[in-house]
């Protein structure tokens, strides 16, 4: 049974230039309040289709500013679709690197609340609470405020969350490189164990070893397409042989008016 | 919208929790400190209208109080609101969240130091000897009414503050003029009846003068009035909600 069935799934953003902070003035002087400012659209995700197979692990590889992290975001119902269609079976948690914790609140509170916006109740958070702390190893600290983490510190504590919640789909969006070996290595332990309970991964990485090592497929992004899908073995050897051609070639650009 | 704000009841009491714990952390006078604005406002505006002025309104301190309130829940949670989805940029884009429960943290916890104002309200009343009759029935209604009327003009505030941030600098100016233009610290009758139709259209007038009728004149509230600032809420909110609707899939692009 698939987990996961995208169907032709394409996903465009309006294209925001210099860091946007538009004025009234700006937008008055232009008549632009009520008009799009910009009329270029980047098809982050374009016509891609793959299917996940229930108690498998996809890995998810392509440049960067490829379409991996809005693919993630489709998958995790942030987004929803321009066109296409997302089937998931069960209930999805994506992980990502600055995952929302609120830097003054201390790690016991931010516990709470990533466990409540992932749809926990009070009760499961009460009870999962000792395991968490304990799979995050940070001990005392986790009553210190979470800007006082180091990054590695930061990601264990939400790996632990997200395993914690004990999803039918996890998304792991580039979560896996910054921890130390150790606890790599024990997260890797933590999705295999998920995994054998028929659950499904899907991971994201720009680390090919990581993908031949773990993934039962893998799929390679490029400008938004679709543009290998298959065995980790030859998506991975494809995607080595066009890296070493890709040179100076821009990573994205912007499209005229599409219609969605 | 009502649904996901069913299944995110539980962040809803969690934030908000967070929210009144954040603000009083690390002060010693703590609440007390929600309740000395109306005091001190009281103080200077008791001395400059009854003792400079002369202005002769029998306890004016009551009839300030009164209209201060509510006024203070409605400004506070406006500007407080008004950046919410920016404060809490650190949620979206990192789950299936609903962006809306940041906007009612602010309505609900300036809802409690309003709640926990109103006493206060009560003892002035009885220091002024004073009575609250029967018409004080209708306060659950006004709250009502003016928590609708809150998240409505939040929904369209917060939404465009995403894409223009000037109307975070503009919203503590509008407010500030908006407390000078509507009768709080002034009976309407000291507006001339030329310009009150004007004053009457803002939908919150409405709910400072019930205040007054009800904590200090011991009256009915105008329902006329009332009815028109419900309508106008109801209608607001409904446009907010679509706009809010329109656009909060777009928030991650901007933040």
């Amino acid at each position: 049974m698939n987990a996961i069935t995208a169907s032709n799934v394409s996903k465009q953003f309006r294209y925001v230039g210099i860091p946007k902070q538009t004025t009234f003035k700006e937008s008055i002087v232009r008549l632009q309040i009520f008009r799009r400012p910009e009329n270029r659209y980047v098809r982050a995700i374009d016509d891609v289709s793959f299917a996940v197979e229930q108690g498998t692990m996809l890995g998810v590889i392509g440049r960067n500013g490829s379409g991996k992290t809005t693919l993630m975001r489709l998958l995790a119902r942030v987004y929803r679709p321009n066109t296409g269609t997302i089937k998931i079976n069960g209930q999805t948690t994506l992980l990502s690197l600055g995952v929302g914790f609120h830097p003054d609140f201390t790690g016991r509170e931010n516990v709470k609340i990533s466990g409540l916006i992932l749809g926990l109740t009070p009760r499961e958070i009460q009870s999962k609470f000792a395991e968490i702390v304990e799979f995050s190893e940070l001990g005392e600290f986790i009553d210190a405020p979470v800007r006082t983490y180091s990054t590695g510190m930061y990601l264990r504590l939400a790996f632990s969350i997200a395993i914690s919640v004990d999803p039918d789909v996890l998304l792991l969006d580039e979560v896996l490189a910054v921890g130390d070996e150790a606890f790599a290595a024990k997260c890797f332990g933590r999705i295999q164990q998920f995994k054998r309970r028929g659950k499904t991964i899907v991971l994201v990485t720009h680390d090919a070893q990581t993908i031949l090592a773990w993934c039962d497929s893998a799929l390679w992004l490029e400008h938004g397409k679709a543009r290998m899908y298959g065995a980790p073995a030859s998506v991975v050897a494809g995607y080595h042989a066009a890296l070493a051609g890709y040179g100076d070639e821009p990573l994205l650009e912007a499209a005229t008016p599409e219609q969605a | 919208m009502i649904l996901s704000l069913y299944r995110y009841r539980w962040l809803l009491y969690e934030l908000v929790l967070r929210d009144l714990m954040q603000r009083y952390r690390g002060s010693a006078l703590g609440f007390l400190w929600t309740l000395l604005n109306p005091v001190l406002f009281m103080g200077v505006y008791t001395l400059v209208f009854s003792v400079y002025l002369r202005a002769g309104m029998e306890h004016y301190a009551l009839f300030l109080v009164s209209a201060m309130v509510p006024w203070l829940w409605f400004s506070s949670s406006i500007q407080q609101g008004t950046t919410s989805i920016i404060d809490g940029r650190m949620y979206i884009g990192k789950a299936a969240f609903a962006p809306v429960v940041l906007i009612l943290v602010p309505v609900l916890s300036n809802m409690v130091n309003f709640l926990l104002t109103v006493p206060f309200l009560f003892l002035i009343v009885a220091l002024s000897h004073h009575k609250i009759g029967i018409s004080l029935v209708v306060l659950p209604v006004l709250i009502t009414i003016q928590f609708v009327l809150t998240l409505a003009v939040l929904l369209f505030t917060a939404t465009f503050n995403v894409f223009y941030r000037d109307l975070q600098q503009l919203i503590p100016i509008a407010m500030l003029l908006l407390f000078y233009l509507i009768p709080i610290f002034y009976p309407l009758s000291s507006v001339p009846a030329a310009l009150r139709p004007f004053i009457l259209a803002n939908p919150f007038v409405a709910i400072a003068l019930a205040y007054q009728n009800v904590f200090y004149a011991n009256a009915w509230p105008d329902f006329y009035l009332l009815a028109y600032t419900a309508l106008t809420a109801l209608v607001l909110f409904a446009i907010g909600v679509a706009i809010f609707t329109r656009y909060e899939e777009t928030f991650t692009e901007y933040l």
